[in-house]
């Protein structure tokens, strides 16, 4: 795997749900490719794909056509196992609603994918103290998620994603359940934690602020990414050294 | 160990559904305990009665096990004090209890009954078998000398013949050359065994007095008392082989026919009602875990995400299981237990069983082994159970389990 390769290049991806007697087609012939580092933001109303395109490059939902490159390797016909392995290794997840697991403490939401991964306890402390250090909640790390504000549940769940150092992110509206202010917070701490890590980052979003400061902005509508979508690249992508 | 204390914050959750389904568990477990207990308790006061009563082993000719007597002894046991002294030599041959089986008529003179004798010998018999007959009236029989033979009549049989201690009756019943004989005796005494059919009729003499009565120096059988009652099953063969050819040994069990009848009865109403029990457990289990899983969805998706294998998810709620089953039969064992002392020591008396005319204790045996099987038994049941319940949702589609409303 070359410094240039994609961590994910989806090409002609489709999907079609079951919807009563009817199918529904949530995604069509979508392509996109996502270097190390970069950030890029999926825009567009709800129903335009963005969560289905989520789901598949997430590895929690299979395409019905298309191929899926996962730094250079081909995932579209892993069998379950391998792609959970492979989401327990090389994938984070940040979700709209946090879903953090309410009865374990901030350290252990943080821990749990270190713990699956099977890495070492000496290993797994160090880790969860750095990363609760970079999100600011040192303090926090022995309370319960639900005694904690919207911001910084939040601020647990992208700890979790990134904690183990993961080649891609994902993330579905992570700031739409947050004010403003701790919505800023956040977007610049998934940023700054991505860069840092070189971990690509695919966000879903309706948030105009979360997409002004994404890498890379692409419009979806009906299950199109939309050929005339902004394409603007806002930085320059950082690459992991 | 993360999984484990991740299962057992699960169980906290929802406080009051997990008291509820610990507390119906540990009330199953109660349950289950002490009906075992009450038969273990039952079955052990019953081979220890039919133990005393027979001997732990019982030893005659062949024939005697096999075949109905034609006459009185027929295949009794004729060289007696040979056969003793070969069994006392034996090391673990405690006590040999004499007994010779008859029946007959007995007369008070007016009025004649069926009388299912037996000769005993007086001073063994009462100190190694101990109280075993309830006296209502006069005195046990002795070995002492007297000018009359002495009998015991059953509390019925005396009450049908109208006499008390000191009375005079007649004895009559084919000798073993198959003439009649007559034995004038005196009540010595009468007594219960706590069945009122066998009381009617029986009735208890000296083996000298049998002896006379049957005109013969023959016994029937042998009661062999051993160190210890557990003993009987290994030393069985030894015995058989020390008394010697034509002699045949039987264990308490196999002449303990009212015990295998009541184990029997008895496996198969705690069985039923331990199998209800367990069911009902096993639903309030099943049930509290649905109700966790379905409310746990979106978090089972999450854990999904994040790279849990459903096998792992399923292992976390089967843990869930052991640890709601567990909890709730340990606290069952501990409720049994004290339930179990405070019975050993209230002195609760059951009312007699159909057919017989005296109770029993209600006690309810502590067997460490049945209490381990049990607490084992539940945690296992539970945890098959939640892991069934587990199992699909485990397996749900990711999407559709991060969707669930």
């Amino acid at each position: 795997m070359s410094e240039h390769t994609p961590v994910i290049s989806l090409q002609g991806m489709s999907k079609a749900y079951n919807m009563g007697e009817g199918r529904v087609q949530a995604l069509s012939d979508a392509s996109l490719a996502l270097p190390p580092g970069e950030m890029l933001a999926l825009t567009g109303p709800s129903g335009s794909g963005k969560s289905t395109l989520l789901n598949i490059a997430g590895l929690i939902d299979t395409p019905d056509t298309g191929r899926y490159l996962l730094d250079g390797e081909d995932v579209s016909q892993l069998d379950e196992t391998c792609r959970t392995l492979l989401r327990r290794n090389a994938i984070g997840f940040i979700f709209q609603g946090f879903n953090l697991v309410p009865v374990m403490s901030v350290a252990d939401n943080i821990d749990y994918p270190l713990f699956l991964a099977g890495i070492n306890a000496g290993e797994r402390k160090r880790r969860v103290a750095e990363m609760l250090e970079k999100v600011g909640l040192r303090e926090q790390a022995q309370r319960r998620p639900d005694a904690l504000s919207g911001g910084q549940r939040q601020r647990v769940a992208v700890a979790r994603a990134l904690v183990k150092w993961p080649r891609l992110v994902i993330a579905d509206e992570p700031t739409a359940n947050l004010d403003s202010h701790t919505a800023d917070q956040v977007i610049t701490l998934i940023r700054e934690l991505c860069h840092a890590e070189g971990a690509a980052c695919l966000v879903a979003t309706h948030d105009d602020r979360l997409s002004t400061r994404c890498d890379r902005v692409l419009a979806m509508r009906d299950g199109y990414i939309l050929p005339d979508a902004p394409f603007t690249h806002l930085a320059a992508p950082a690459v992991a050294a | 160990m993360k999984w484990f204390k991740f299962a057992v914050l699960n169980t906290l959750r929802n406080r009051r559904r997990s008291a509820t389904t610990l507390l119906i568990a540990a009330l199953g477990t109660a349950a289950i305990l002490l009906a075992a207990g009450f038969a273990e308790y039952t079955y052990q006061g019953l081979a220890e009665s039919a133990a005393r009563d027979a001997g732990h082993l019982v030893v005659a000719r062949s024939d005697y096990f096999q075949h109905e007597e034609d006459t009185p002894l027929q295949y009794g046991i004729d060289n007696y004090p040979a056969l003793r002294s070969r069994l006392l030599a034996d090391p673990d041959v405690r006590y040999l209890l004499p007994r010779i089986q008859f029946s007959g008529l007995v007369s008070n003179g007016d009025k004649s009954v069926i009388m299912m004798a037996t000769g005993i010998d007086p001073d063994s018999e009462f100190l190694i078998k101990g109280p075993f007959l309830n006296m209502k009236e006069g005195s046990l029989l002795s070995s002492a000398k007297s000018d009359t033979p002495q009998i015991l009549v059953g509390e019925a049989l005396a009450k049908t013949l109208k006499v008390h201690p000191g009375s005079g009756l007649t004895l009559l019943a084919s000798t073993t050359d198959g003439a009649l004989n007559a034995l004038d005796v005196q009540v010595r005494g009468t007594f219960s065994t706590g069945v009122p059919e066998y009381d009617k009729r029986a009735l208890y003499t000296d083996l000298e007095t049998a002896q006379r009565m049957l005109v013969t120096q023959k016994i029937s059988q042998l009661g062999v008392y051993l160190s210890d009652m557990k003993l009987a099953d290994d030393d069985r063969a030894r015995i058989e082989a020390t008394a010697g050819k034509g002699f045949t040994t039987q264990t308490w069990r196999d002449q303990a026919f009212f015990y295998k009848s009541v184990r029997e009865l008895y496996n198969r109403i705690f069985g039923a009602l331990g199998g209800i029990i367990a069911i009902i457990v096993l639903f309030v289990i099943a049930n509290a875990m649905s109700m966790s899983i379905i409310e746990r969805t979106r978090e089972i998706g999450t854990l999904r995400a994040l790279g849990t294998l459903p096998q792992q998810l399923t292992r976390i709620f089967a843990m869930e299981g052991a640890v709601l089953g567990g909890a709730g039969a340990l606290v069952g064992a501990v409720l049994a237990l004290i339930v179990s002392v405070i019975l050993l020591y209230a002195g609760i008396q059951m009312p007699p069983p159909p057919g017989r005319s005296v109770g029993y204790p209600l006690s309810v045996s502590i067997n460490p082994l049945i209490y381990a099987l049990v607490v084992l038994g539940v945690v296992v049941l539970a945890t098959l159970c939640a892991t069934l319940v587990s199992r699909r949702s485990a397996r749900k589609p990711i999407v559709e389990a991060l969707n669930h409303v």
